[in-house]
C-alpha cells in the first residue's frame, strides 16, 4: 500500500509538472530578453559560405548601437532555416511573404511593390510586358544584379526557382501554380512568364500573373542544383532543408541566430550599390530583432528605445507621445496612424441550417453590431469608421475606393447599432420569440450562436464581445468563445466544420492583384470544400452570379466595366451578407522610436515610401536614407 | 451563546475585519439601487476613460449662463495651454531657425507667442529635429492657435433643408455654467475600463460574484473537509488509510496547479462562476480534513464519546452530537479561510484566463484579466486594475482578521 501510494504520488506530480508547462505555456509572464550567452553565440553562429569578418556577438553591447536597427513585433520563436525555397522557416526577417511586398532584406522579387501606390518598382527585373491576350508576359532582368558569390542573377536563375517550386509545392508553386504556366528563359536576362490558359483559351488570371512579379522570392540555380542533388529530388527533404549553405542576393545576410535574437548584416558587396539600382548600400550595419514572449514585451522595449521598428499593435499608441512624451512617431501623426488596407471580419459558417437559411438573421446580426464601440474600442481608433468609408469590399486605400459605385449600393448599407432596424428585420422574417423567453425562435428551436476568436488576441475578443452584446439586445444568444490560437486555427479551416458560427479572420490586405483577391476571398465557391482551408471563403458561401463575375474581372480590361463588375460584387455581399467586417485594420503597423535613428518615411515628408515597416517591398527604400539622431 | 457572541465582539482584531466585511457586503447591498442597472453596461465609447465628473458639452453649450468676471482666467488658459517646457521648446525652435531671442523674459507670454507665429513653419525641417518633434511642434503650434481666438466661439447648427450653417448662439470666455443646471452630468468615481464600463459599478458586481464564488467554493471546501475529516478520524482503520492517501496526494501535489488543470479541461462555454467555484471547493479541502481528523483523533477515546458508543447510538448520532461541537469553532474559522482562498484563487484563475467564460456577470479576476490583456499596467491606467486589487485584498485581510480575532476567543493557548 504505502509503496503503491509512493509510486503513484511521483508518477502524478510528473504528470502535473508536465501539465504544468503545457497550460502555462501561452500566458507566462513576458521574460525580459537575455542577452545570449558567448558559448551559444559561438555555436549558433552561422556556417555561411562567406563567414562575416567579424567574430558573433557575444552579447547586445557588441552590436554597436548606432550601427544597428531593432526590430519589434516580426520574430517569435527561433528560426528554423535559410532555406529560401523551403517550407516553415520560421525565419521573418530573411524570409517573408507579407501582403504588402515581399521582405527583400536577405532574397529579393522581380519587382518591389508598392501599396501606396499600387505600382511595381524595379529590383532584380527592369521591366515587363505584356502580349495583348494577356497570356505571355516578358520580363527584362537588370544587368547589374549580382548573387552574393558574385555571378550575376540570370533568367535561368528565375526558371529554375520556378522549377523546383512545381517540384516541391511550397508557397510559390502552391499561390501560382494555377495560374502561371511555364517559365522560360529566353536569354540571359530576359525571360517570358506563360499565363495558364482555361478551357476558352483565355488567360485564368493575369492578375495572379502580376503579383508573381512581386510576391515571389528568387534563389540562385546553382544553389537549387547543389540542394537538389543533395536532396536527391525529394520535394520533403528540400522543402525541409536548412539551407545553411544558401546564396542571396540582398543587401542583408545572416549573421546569428539563436532563441533570443536574429541578426542580419549588411553585405558591403551587395550589387545594389550600382547606379542603376540604389546607388549606396543600406544605412544600418546590423538589423536585430530580439525574439519577445508576448506584445506587451515588444511595447516595453520600443518605450525604452530597444527597439526602432514595432510591427505591433499598440493600443492608444498616441498616449506614448502625448502623456509619455516618448520620441515615438507613426506614420500619420493623427488617427488612424497608420494605412489600413484590410478588414477583419466575422464570417458566418454556412453549415449551419440556422445561419445557412437566414438572410435577415445574418443581415440582422450586422446590423445591431456597434461598429463605433468596436473602432473606438478594440482599435482605440486607429481606424477609419465605417461612416467615413462605408463598407464594400474593398480596403480604405483611394485606388480600391474608386473601384465601386458608391452611390449604386447606398441603400444597401448599414450605420450599425440598429437596434430596431433590427428586430424590425427579424419580425418581419418571421424569426419570433414565441415562448416569450426573451430568445427568438427558429422552427421552434432557440436560436443559439458563438461568436469566436483566439484567445488572447484581445481586440479581437473585444469585438467579438461588442458582437455578442448585439445579440443580447435583439433576441439572439450569441456566447463568445475564445478558443486557444492552435485549437481554432484547425477548427475554421475545415470546410465541414459546425463548431463556430460566426468566427473572425482576416482577408488578405494589398498586391498587385487586389481587390479582386479579397473580393475572391469573400464571394468565391472556388474554396469551398478544400481541406485545409488557409485561403478563403471560409464560411462556405455559394453564390454562382458572384462565381460568374469574378470569373470575368481578371479578364476585363476596361475600367468602366470594371467599375460596373465590381459594384455588382458589392451589392451581393452586402445583400447576402455571408460576412460582415468589423474595422479597418492596418497590415503592417509601423510604429517607430526616433532614439537613436531617425528620418523614418511619414505621409507627408514627399518621398513616398509606404509604411512596410522599412523592409517590405519598395518600403525598403527608407533603410537607404535612415540618418542617426544628432 | 451570549457570553461567547460577547467574548468575540470584544476582540478587536474580529471587529476591525468585520466591520470591513460588512462595509463591503453594505457597498454590495447598496450602491445598485443609487447606481441600477447592468454592471457590465457599454457607457464609454472608448476604452479607459480618466475618473472623474464628466458634463454633458452638448447640455453645457444649451444651459443659461452666468457672466463671471474671474482675474486669472485668461492667465490660467494661457498657462494651459502654453506651460514652461512649451516656452523651452519654442526656445529651442527659434535658435534652430536663427531667430535672435534677446530681450525675451520666460514669463512674456504674448512675446513668445509673437515670435512663434512669427516665425513658424509646419513644413520646415530644421536639422537634426526628428519626426517625433516635429509632430510635437505641429501639435504645439495647433494649442497656441487656439489661444488665438476672439472673444467668444460661434455655436451653429446646420439648416435641415439648406444644410448650411445658422448660428444659434455664442459662447463668451466669461460665459460660466453651474454643474447643478447641466441635464446631463456623470461621476465615474474610478472611470471606465477596457469596454467602456463604469469601473465602480463594475467592481461593485465583481465583489458580489466573487463572493459568492468564495462562498460556494468555502461550503464545498468545508463540507468536504469536514465529512472526510470526522470519518476519517473516528472511524480509523482502512477508511482512515484510504482517506489520509488522498489528503496526502493533495500535499504532494500543488493544489493550485491541479487546479489550473481541471480548469483548463473545462470547456469554457460550461465554465461558469458556480463551475468555477465548485472546482476551487474540490480541490481545497483536503487540509480542512487533515486538521478536522487530527482533532476528532483526539476527541474519539473521551470518556463522553465512549459512554454513548456504549449506550448502542448510531455513528452519525456520535459524530454530531458528541463530537461536532466540540470542533465547531474551529471548523468555523476554517471555513473564512477558505472562503477567503477561494475568492484569491478565482481571482489567479481569471487573471490566467481559466476563470469564469461570462459575459453576463463580472469577477474580480476577470477585470484584471482584461486590464491585463490591454496592457494597463503599462499604460498607467491605473484605475483598471489597482481598485480591484485593493478589494481583493481587503476582502482576504478581513476574513482573516475575523479568522485570528475567533482563533483569540476559542483558542486556549492564545485567550488572554
Amino acid at each position: 500500500m504505502k509503496k503503491m501510494s509512493k509510486i503513484l504520488a511521483l508518477l502524478l506530480t510528473l504528470a502535473m509538472v508536465c501539465g504544468m508547462f503545457a497550460a502555462c505555456g501561452g500566458s507566462s509572464a513576458p521574460a525580459a530578453t537575455e542577452a545570449p550567452k558567448a558559448t551559444e553565440a559561438q555555436a549558433a553562429a552561422p556556417a555561411a559560405t562567406e563567414a562575416p569578418a567579424e567574430p558573433a556577438p557575444a552579447d547586445d553591447n557588441t552590436l554597436p548601437r548606432n550601427e544597428t536597427l531593432y526590430f519589434a513585433g516580426q520574430q517569435w520563436g527561433p528560426v528554423n532555416s535559410w532555406n529560401i525555397v523551403g517550407t516553415n522557416q520560421n525565419n521573418s526577417m530573411a524570409i517573408a511573404g507579407n501582403a504588402g511586398g515581399y521582405r527583400s532584406l536577405m532574397f529579393e522579387t522581380l519587382f518591389m511593390f508598392d501599396f501606396m501606390s499600387g505600382e511595381k518598382k524595379g529590383l532584380l527585373a527592369d521591366s515587363y510586358e505584356w502580349n495583348d491576350d494577356l497570356t505571355e508576359m516578358t520580363v527584362t532582368l537588370k544587368d547589374a544584379a549580382k548573387w552574393s558569390d558574385g555571378t550575376p542573377v540570370t533568367a535561368a536563375d528565375v526558371a529554375a526557382t520556378w522549377e523546383v517550386a512545381l517540384l516541391t509545392n511550397n508557397g510559390t508553386g502552391g499561390s501560382y501554380k494555377a495560374y502561371v504556366d511555364t517559365v522560360e528563359a529566353t536569354g540571359d536576362k530576359t525571360l517570358v512568364i506563360k499565363s495558364k490558359l482555361n478551357d476558352a483559351g483565355k488567360p485564368v488570371n493575369p492578375l495572379k500573373v502580376e503579383d508573381f512579379l512581386t510576391g515571389t522570392p528568387i534563389a540562385q540555380a546553382a544553389w537549387i542544383k547543389t540542394l537538389r542533388e543533395r536532396c536527391n529530388d525529394d520535394p520533403t527533404a528540400i522543402l525541409n532543408d536548412k539551407g545553411e549553405d544558401v546564396v542571396w542576393s540582398g543587401p542583408y545576410t545572416k549573421y546569428f541566430a539563436d532563441e533570443q535574437k536574429v541578426v542580419l548584416v549588411r553585405d558591403d558587396n551587395y550589387w545594389g550599390q550600382d547606379a542603376s539600382m540604389w546607388g549606396k548600400l543600406p544605412v544600418p550595419k546590423y538589423i536585430a530583432h530580439n525574439i519577445y514572449a508576448d506584445n506587451a514585451a515588444g511595447e516595453l522595449a520600443l518605450k525604452a528605445g530597444e527597439v526602432d521598428v514595432c510591427q505591433q499593435f499598440i493600443g492608444n499608441i498616441q498616449n506614448l507621445w502625448l502623456e509619455d512624451d516618448l520620441p515615438i512617431s507613426t506614420f500619420y501623426d493623427e488617427a488612424p496612424y497608420g494605412v489600413c488596407l484590410t478588414m477583419p471580419t466575422a464570417w458566418y459558417n454556412m453549415n449551419i441550417p440556422v445561419v445557412k437559411d437566414n438572410v435577415a438573421l445574418r443581415k440582422a446580426i450586422a446590423m445591431a453590431t456597434d461598429y463605433e464601440a468596436i473602432i473606438a474600442n478594440a482599435m482605440t481608433n486607429q481606424s477609419p469608421t465605417f461612416a467615413e468609408v462605408p463598407r464594400s469590399l474593398m480596403n480604405p486605400t483611394a485606388g480600391e475606393q474608386a473601384l465601386y459605385d458608391h452611390e449604386a449600393v447606398k441603400d444597401l448599407q448599414w450605420a450599425g447599432n440598429d437596434i430596431e432596424g433590427a428586430n424590425k428585420l427579424l419580425d418581419e422574417a418571421g424569426l419570433l420569440d414565441t415562448d416569450g423567453d426573451g430568445w427568438r425562435e427558429y422552427n421552434g428551436e432557440k436560436i443559439s450562436l458563438n461568436a469566436v476568436c483566439p484567445n488572447g488576441w484581445s481586440d479581437w475578443q473585444a469585438a467579438m464581445q461588442i458582437v455578442a452584446a448585439a445579440g443580447d439586445k435583439i433576441g439572439i444568444s450569441i456566447e463568445p468563445e475564445y478558443p486557444e490560437w492552435d485549437i481554432m486555427q484547425t477548427r475554421f479551416t475545415d470546410p465541414s466544420q459546425t463548431d463556430y458560427a460566426i468566427f473572425m479572420w482576416s482577408p488578405d490586405a494589398a498586391s498587385p492583384s487586389m481587390p479582386w483577391g479579397r473580393c475572391n476571398q469573400f464571394l468565391s465557391s472556388e474554396f469551398v470544400g478544400l481541406q485545409n482551408n488557409w485561403s478563403g471563403n471560409w464560411g462556405q458561401y455559394v453564390n454562382e452570379e458572384a462565381d460568374k463575375i469574378l470569373k470575368e474581372i481578371p479578364l476585363t480590361t476596361d475600367e468602366a466595366k470594371k467599375v460596373e463588375l465590381y459594384t455588382e460584387l458589392v451589392k451581393i455581399y452586402l445583400t447576402d451578407v455571408p460576412s460582415f467586417s468589423l474595422m479597418y485594420r492596418p497590415n503592417l503597423f509601423h510604429a517607430v522610436n526616433e532614439s537613436v535613428w531617425t528620418n523614418f518615411p511619414s505621409a507627408d515628408d514627399g518621398r513616398n515610401i509606404p509604411p512596410a515597416d522599412c523592409t517590405d517591398g519598395y518600403g525598403i527604400r527608407a533603410l537607404y536614407e535612415l540618418e542617426l539622431v544628432g | 451563546m451570549k457570553h461567547t457572541l460577547r467574548n468575540i465582539f470584544h476582540s478587536s482584531k474580529f471587529v476591525v475585519g468585520f466591520a470591513i466585511f460588512m462595509f463591503l457586503l453594505v457597498m454590495i447591498i447598496v450602491y445598485p439601487l443609487i447606481n441600477p442597472g447592468s454592471p457590465l453596461e457599454q457607457i464609454g465609447v472608448g476604452t479607459f476613460a480618466r475618473p472623474g465628473t464628466y458634463v454633458s458639452l452638448y447640455d453645457a453649450v444649451k444651459t443659461t449662463p452666468e457672466t463671471l468676471r474671474i482675474q486669472d482666467a485668461d492667465e490660467k488658459r494661457m498657462a494651459n495651454a502654453l506651460t514652461t517646457e512649451d516656452k523651452v521648446a519654442m526656445l529651442e525652435w527659434f535658435s534652430a531657425v536663427g531667430v535672435d531671442v534677446s530681450g525675451l523674459e520666460m514669463d512674456d507670454s504674448e512675446g513668445f507667442l509673437e515670435l512663434w507665429f512669427a516665425n513658424y513653419d509646419e513644413s520646415a525641417k530644421p536639422k537634426g529635429f526628428t519626426m517625433a518633434k516635429r509632430n510635437y511642434y505641429k501639435r504645439l503650434n495647433r494649442t497656441v492657435l487656439d489661444l488665438q481666438t476672439g472673444e467668444a466661439l460661434v455655436v451653429a447648427d446646420p439648416d435641415n433643408e439648406t444644410g448650411e450653417l445658422v448660428k444659434i448662439g455664442e459662447i463668451k470666455k466669461t460665459d460660466y455654467v453651474n454643474v447643478g443646471q447641466v441635464t446631463n452630468v456623470k461621476t465615474l468615481p474610478l472611470g471606465t475600463d477596457n469596454f467602456g464600463r463604469d469601473v465602480l459599478k463594475e467592481l461593485v458586481g465583481a465583489t458580489k460574484t466573487s463572493l459568492g464564488v468564495g462562498l460556494v467554493a468555502g461550503i464545498v471546501a468545508t463540507a468536504l473537509g469536514l465529512t472526510m475529516g470526522l470519518l476519517s478520524g473516528y472511524i480509523g482503520g482502512i477508511v482512515d488509510d484510504l482517506i489520509m492517501f488522498v489528503t496526502n496526494l493533495f500535499t504532494v501535489i500543488p493544489g493550485f496547479i491541479l487546479l489550473i488543470l481541471i480548469s483548463y479541461s473545462i470547456s469554457p462555454d460550461l465554465r461558469g462562476p458556480t463551475t468555477v467555484a465548485a472546482v476551487i471547493g474540490f480541490t481545497s479541502w483536503p487540509w480542512t480534513a487533515r486538521s478536522v481528523r487530527s482533532q476528532v483523533i483526539s476527541l474519539r477515546n473521551r470518556d463522553h464519546v465512549n459512554l454513548s458508543k456504549l449506550s448502542g447510538h448510531s455513528l452519525l448520532r456520535i459524530v454530531v452530537t458528541d463530537i461536532l461541537p466540540y470542533i465547531a469553532s474551529y471548523v468555523v474559522m476554517a471555513f473564512i479561510l477558505q472562503v477567503s482562498s477561494g475568492i484569491l484563487s478565482e481571482a489567479q484563475l481569471s487573471l490566467l484566463g481559466l476563470g469564469p467564460k461570462t459575459t453576463v456577470t463580472p469577477t474580480l479576476g476577470l477585470m484584471m484579466n482584461w486590464a491585463m490583456s490591454y496592457s494597463a499596467h503599462i499604460n498607467g491606467t491605473w484605475w483598471a486594475y489597482l481598485p480591484v486589487i485593493l478589494t481583493i485584498t481587503l476582502i482576504s485581510f478581513s476574513l482573516n482578521l475575523m479568522n485570528t480575532g475567533l482563533d483569540q476567543v476559542f483558542n486556549p493557548t492564545l485567550r488572554d
